[in-house]
This record gives structure tokens, sequence and C-alpha cells, in this order.
């Protein structure tokens, strides 16, 4: 049964200059903006997988030991060779295939909108889970690992100060979300595992396309010294809904 | 028991800036796509693919082996294959001018030594009459802290390495975006060929300063023995490997087949647009672009004319269609003074010929020796040079035509299998190809400016019209297209060397005229398969032996009923 997640979100003393121009000297500093407010990109709205490769892998549950290209250790191996969906089923634990590390290359929407002025929250259909990324130094406490972790989120703005050879002004930006404090899950559904200290750090970008298309460009790395002999660098891509109509939520399953 | 997490501080406090500067050495990563990246994807396997029927019948019909044709042995990735899937190793290099201005992002690959260039410059791309190439024309903008590349003018190449197609009809939009040591490339490709929606794909590389790219030299060698002009390929419906795949992982067939509504979650997509052909070419808007050396192309006028122009004056390939004949001239005048001394003619029809009479009056014909150029009918208009054949069928010998114009007329035939000229210090050779396209067609190969004219045997913008009633055949044209490959020597990659410029189209090189040809070939062995089955052309119409290759040709109702009675012998 999950637990919820308790969150005190402490403001953060130092002043995070993230604004483009540099204050005069004299001048009181502007009041902060949140992190909602100095959003680089708009990541909210209904979001779709497109799953065009690695199919086999995301859209149906590959068999056991068909996991080839990621780098497991011997005891990831021994771990995903072992992977028993009865036995997940029988421990209450179908999720395991929808934690942080696993979910966004699922077949799922996602539904991001703003929990408040510093938490970005994604919602997936897949699994129906939700993730809550935290800007501005919060400070977690929570009632023990989960499946989608603790996030911690800022925002990466586009350099100012540019070098004389760059091209013009230029505005924009991305974000940035490490993820750490994951219940073991699997990265995917055939039971390839990762562990409980596993690091997620994600990097979102939005980019347009010639049709009117809207993407989120998703680069993931994760760190799992215990399974993974080496980080994994995923890239995942989502194409923006023009609605939620197509939104339909389903439970974890572990096959 | 509850856990306090450590705070974030470290990575919220400092601001973040993203970084713009891609140059260096990336290495790929290879996780979840390894098996279709490096050893390369099952045969069968459309999986997540947003293909139509045409792309699904031209990967079904591919064969592996069709790889070890000597023109086909060097043939690098196309761009958007070669940085989205295959991920070799690659080094990021920016190009500045004297202010350090960006004039361009070079990216070089380990794969083939291909080098691409990003033009961001704010440089318009070429007209659509310039030559195609594996890395296609590439300019680039910031988008925030992402580069976004827009690329045209690429050859045939593949979606996926089991024959996937995608066509030389295909824009691509690439975003790059950079985090730390991590670099991020999402890749759109709009293909209104063989793709029913955009395919949307992604891919990684990692800073890696301590990468050293190897050379990749590539020579192309006799790997298989075959009959010449022979090309590999399964006739549709005789492909059983790829049933193998579905059924090793327990899929549909149907589901292996890809399409766009197998890439989404749990819906159907409602279908995508319907399929039409690309837009056909239109006789407005003449436009000149240089090929190489002498040699120079004017589009625009019904059918392509190829201009040699030196110090010698102008010769010229075919004349274009006589409505446009003022306007063609006025953009040639406009492009030089030179007097127009020579007109060869690929072929009879009038949309080749049918600037002849004006051109020629335009022009005069060089004399010399015993011939004064006050000789009535000698001074008063370029020499007129065609097979014979042209001359007859100009002629009207069978009375169902008018003949043309006495001004039209060839003033210089030819009977045998050639015709040398020294011209603009060059040999101009005429190549007479048999019953072809008609049975009068000549290829013109201009030996030292390394380019050949092909006249209506080859062209880009259509399938092969073959005029029965003209002395044509599918086999003359399956020659001619051999004899052109032939002439043609590539560089390096399979690209550019000696170029060549189509009946109709764009600028091309011989990698163009191969996978026409093979196009061409594939559709005679369907055909011939159907004849030997006894099939009518009823139903061989009905069976839609050219449906991979209709979207990119248009209507292929005249070419499979030319072919079907080619291969009969019913005129």
């Amino acid at each position: 049964m999950m637990r919820s997640i308790a969150l005190a979100l402490l403001t953060v003393a130092c002043v995070c200059a993230q604004e483009e121009e540099t204050a005069a000297p004299a001048a009181k500093p502007a009041p902060q903006k949140s992190a909602r407010e100095e959003a680089p990109i708009d990541l909210t709205g209904y979001w779709t997988a497109v799953v065009t490769q690695d199919w086999r892998w995301r859209m149906v549950t590959a068999k056991k030991g068909d996991f080839p290209g990621i780098p497991l250790n011997p005891e990831g191996r021994k771990v995903a060779n072992a992977w028993d969906p009865a036995k997940d089923e029988a421990g209450g634990d179908q999720c395991k295939a929808f934690g942080a590390a696993g979910i966004m290359r699922m077949p799922t929407r996602l539904h991001i909108t703003w929990q408040d002025d510093t938490t970005l929250r994604i919602d997936t259909d897949a699994g129906t889970q939700s993730r809550f990324f935290h800007f501005r130094g919060s400070k977690i406490e929570t009632g023990g690992p989960q499946w989608q972790g603790a996030s911690a989120a800022q925002w990466e703005f586009v350099r100012t100060k540019i070098p004389p050879h760059m091209p013009g002004p230029i505005h924009g930006g991305s974000l940035k979300v490490v993820t750490t404090h994951m219940r073991p899950g699997y990265l995917r559904k055939n039971g390839v595992p990762y562990g409980a200290n596993a690091v997620m750090t994600e990097y979102f970008d939005v980019t347009s396309e010639p049709n009117g298309w809207q993407s989120i460009l998703l680069t993931t790395i994760i760190e799992d010294p215990e399974y993974l002999t080496q980080s994994i660098l995923l890239n995942t891509n989502f194409r923006k809904l023009a609605d939620g109509s197509g939104w339909s939520p389903t439970p974890c399953t572990a096959r | 028991m509850r856990f306090l997490l450590a705070s974030f501080i470290a990575v919220s406090c400092a601001p973040a800036f993203a970084q713009l500067d891609l140059s260096g050495e990336w290495a790929s990563r290879y996780t979840w796509d390894y098996l279709e990246r490096l050893p390369g994807p099952e045969l069968g396997d459309y999986l997540g693919l947003p293909i139509n029927n045409a792309a699904r019948l031209k990967a079904n019909s591919w064969e592996a082996s069709t790889q070890t044709i000597p023109e086909r042995q060097c043939i690098p990735h196309g761009s958007d294959y070669l940085f989205s899937r295959a991920g070799f190793p690659m080094r990021i290099w920016t190009e500045e001018d004297p202010t350090q201005k960006i004039i361009a992002i070079r990216i070089r690959s380990y794969a083939w030594s291909v080098e691409r260039t990003i033009w961001m410059d704010g440089r318009p791309h070429p007209s659509k009459y310039a030559r195609h190439t594996w890395q296609g024309f590439s300019t680039g903008q910031w988008n925030g802290d992402v580069l976004t590349v827009t690329t045209t003018h690429l050859k045939w190449n593949y979606i996926r390495r089991n024959g996937v197609p995608r066509s030389d009809e295909a824009s691509v939009t690439e975003h790059f975006a950079r985090h730390g040591d991590y670099l991020t490339l999402l890749t759109y490709i709009d293909d209104p060929v063989y793709l029913t929606e955009p395919l949307l794909r992604t891919s990684g590389y990692v800073l890696d300063p301590q990468q050293q790219l190897e050379p990749f030299p590539c020579e192309p060698v006799e790997e298989v023995v075959r009959p010449e002009g022979a090309v590999p390929h399964h006739l549709p419906g005789t492909n059983k490997d790829i049933d193998e795949f579905p059924a090793k992982y327990g899929l549909s067939a149907a589901t292996a087949m890809g399409g766009a509504e197998t890439m989404y979650p749990g819906y159907a997509i409602p279908p995508g647009p319907k399929q039409v052909g690309p837009p056909r070419e239109t006789t407005a808007g003449l436009e000149i672009l240089p090929v190489q050396k002498n040699i120079y192309m004017l589009a625009g006028d019904g059918g392509n004319i190829t201009l040699q122009i030196g110090n010698d004056g102008v010769l010229l390939v075919d004349t274009g269609l006589a409505a446009m004949s003022d306007q063609a001239l006025a953009a040639i005048r406009k492009f030089t003074d030179k007097p127009i001394h020579y007109i060869l003619n690929t072929h009879v029809h009038p949309d080749h010929t049918g600037g002849n009479e004006a051109f020629g009056k335009a022009g005069n014909t060089i004399t010399g020796g015993d011939v004064a150029d006050d000789i009535k009918g000698l001074d008063k208009g370029a020499a007129i040079i065609a097979h014979r054949s042209v001359l007859d069928r100009m002629s009207a010998p069978d009375g169902k035509q008018p003949a043309a114009p006495f001004g039209a007329l060839p003033t210089d035939v030819y009977h045998g299998k050639q015709k040398d000229l020294y011209f603009n210090d060059e040999p101009v050779v005429l190549l007479h190809q048999p019953a072809a396209h008609t049975d009068g067609d000549s290829l013109v190969f201009f030996r030292g400016s390394d380019v050949v004219s092909t006249g209506d045997v080859f062209v880009t913008t259509s399938y092969p019209v073959i005029d029965l009633d003209r002395g044509g055949s599918i086999q003359g044209v399956i020659d001619a297209l051999n004899r052109i490959i032939e002439i043609t020597v590539p560089a390096a990659l399979q690209e550019g060397g000696t170029l060549v410029v189509p009946g109709h189209g764009r600028i091309c090189d011989e990698a163009d005229v191969v996978e026409y040809r093979d196009m061409v070939t594939i559709i005679r062995d369907r055909i011939a398969d159907m004849l030997k089955r006894g099939k009518t052309l009823e139903q061989v119409k009905a069976a839609r032996p050219t449906e991979d290759y209709d979207p990119r040709y248009g209507s292929s109702t005249g070419f499979v009923e030319a072919v079907y009675r080619s291969l009969s012998n019913h005129r």
C-alpha cells in the first residue's frame, strides 16, 4: 500500500538570480518570481508518448531475460532472470514497472499541471501515477521510499550574457529534475531492476514542429550502483494533445 | 519509519544556464535500442512506424543482398538515419567568420567519414531542381537552448535498416539539446510519399573528449556475380522472411507491419490525410542552374534543356515546349550572350523538340573549309542534330501525324551507335539507345564536364513513359538506364562525380539513376512474373504492381500497360 508523501517546502534564503537582466547595484532586489511565473517553457497540458522505437519492450511486455543493451551487473541479471509477475501480483507490487524510472517509458499519456507555485505535477494514465517536481530548495519529508521517489526541480535558463559570436539574444530554457528515494522497481516491465539508491536525472525540453506539433524531448540519466555497471541514457519524446479527451487511467499491471 | 530526505539547496540556489555550444567529441549510448541500432532490425519489423501500404510493399520487396550491388556498397546512411538511429561517434565544431559570427556548424561522423554542414547564416534552401545528397541541405537556428535544423534535398534512404523506405521528397527537422555532457536529438521526418504522419524519434550522445574518429574507407568490389542489370528483390507475396518476426515475438502479422495507430497508448489514431502524389512540375518559372564545369540546366520548360556554354558558343540539348520558346530563349540570353551553334535532340517528343525552330533561328551554324557563310541555308540557324529516327518521326512518314515545321527538323542525323562532336574544348558524344523511350533516343555525354544529359529515358518526376507507337520498349528503357550507370562514375560515398541531367526533374548523379533503375527493373520483374502466370492486363492492373512507388511517381496506369504490352509484344 502506498504511503502518502508529506512535503515540507522551505523557503531558501539565498536569492536565486534567475532573472535575465542584471539589476542595478543600488536597486532593491525585485520580488522573487515563483517557479511557475519564471518558467521559461510551458510543460502544462496533455501529452502522449509516441512509441516509434523500442516498441517491443514498451508497448508489450517482453519475455523474461529479454534485456539486450541494458548494462546490468551480475546481480542485476540475476534479479531480472528471476522475474515472477505472479509473485509481484501476490505481494501487491503490480506497480514496480510504473515507478519514476520506468513510467516515462511506458505507453502513457501525461497530464502536467501546477500543483502550486513551486510544485509541478505529472499524472500518468498508465498505472494512474503522480509525480511531483519541487522547486526552490524544497526539504522533503516522506514516510519512506515511494514508487515516484522525491524529485527536486529547477529551471535551466538560456545564458543571457552571450559571447559575442552567438547569433543575437535568445531566450528559453529547460527543466532539470533529480529524483531519489525511489522504491525499488523495474526499468522494463519484464523485471529489469533498479534499486533503492538509484538516482535519476531528467531534462525536459519543449520543441515545435513544422506542422504545429509540440513535443517534450526528455533526456533521462539513471545511475544505479546496485544493478548497473554504468549509467543509462534514455531519450523519450511526448507529443502534445489538444485536450484530455483521450485520457484513460488504468491500474498498474504486472504482466 | 520516516525518512528525512536531503535538502536540495545545491540545485536550486544558483541560477542554472543551458549550454549553447554543441562542439566536442560525442559518443553514442545504446541501451534500449541496442538491437535496432547495432546488429540491425529484424526483417519484417516495422513496429511503431507510421508507414503506409506503399512503404510496406517496398520494404517487403527489399532483399538485403541489394546492398552488394557495387553501386550501393558505399552509400552512407542519410543524415536523418545516421545521427538519429545509427548513432556513430561524431565530432561537432563551428565555422566562424572573422567577426566570430557563426557561419556553419559542422558534424563529422565516424561512419563513412561523412561530413555534414548546418548553415547558420540565414541562407535559403536551394531550388527544387538542385541536386539531392545523402546528407541533404541543412540550415539551423537556435530556439532557446535547442538547435533546430531543417534539412531538405535528401536522396532516397531508409527509416529502418530493413528496407523501410524514406523518399527523396522528405524533409527533416532535428532538435539538438545539450545538457552538460549529454546531447539529445529529436528527429522529425515528414515524408508525404511513405508516412501517414511525421515520424518522431530520439537518440542520445555522451561527451567523450578522448574519442578518436578513425578513417572509414570504402571501395566497391564485386561481391556477388550476377547477370548484368539484375536487381535483387522479392516479388510481392513471396517474402517469407518477414513472417518470422511476428511469430518469434508472439505478435500479429498486422501489428508487425506498423502504422500510426500502433504508436500511441491505447487508442486508435484517426486516419491521416489522404495520400496524394507529389506536386507535379509546372511550366511557370524558368530557372538556370549550374550543373558542373561547362554545363547548366534550364528547368521549368516542359522537358529540361541542357546548356553547354564556353568560348565556342552555346550548345543545347533539347529545346523544350514550343509555347515556352520565347521565355526560354530570353532566359538564356540573360544568362549568356554567346551564340547558339548546336541543338541536340534526345528524342522526338514535342516537349523536347518544340523549341527547335525558334532556337535554331536564334543561332547560327559554324561553317568552315569550303563552306562560306554566304551559302544560303547554312548560315541561317544553329545545326540540329539527332538520331535518324527523330527526323523520320518528325517528317511524319506514316501519315498519321503532320510533319513538324521544316525549321524544326534535324539538319544533321546519325545512323549508327554514336556521333561525336568536339565543342567548347570537350568531346560531346551522342549515344543511341535503341527501342527505349522511343526508337530514336540519344544520351548526350559531355566528357570533359563529366555530365550526361539523358532525355526521357531517365526522369525524376514520373514513371518512364514508354512510347510503344514510336518504337519504345521496357527492355530498352532498362538497357538505357544501365548504360547511364555504366557511363557515370561516382565520387566518394557514391555521390557526385559524373552528374546527370534527366529529361524532367532535378539534377542527379549515379545513385539516383540506380534507385530509378531498380524501381523500373523490379516492376518489370513483377509484371513479367504475372504474365508468366497467365494474368491479363486487367488482372495485372488490379494487382497494383507499382503500389510501393505510386505515392512518389503518381499514376502508373500508362506505365503498367506499356510494360505489359511491351513484354507480351502486344502493341
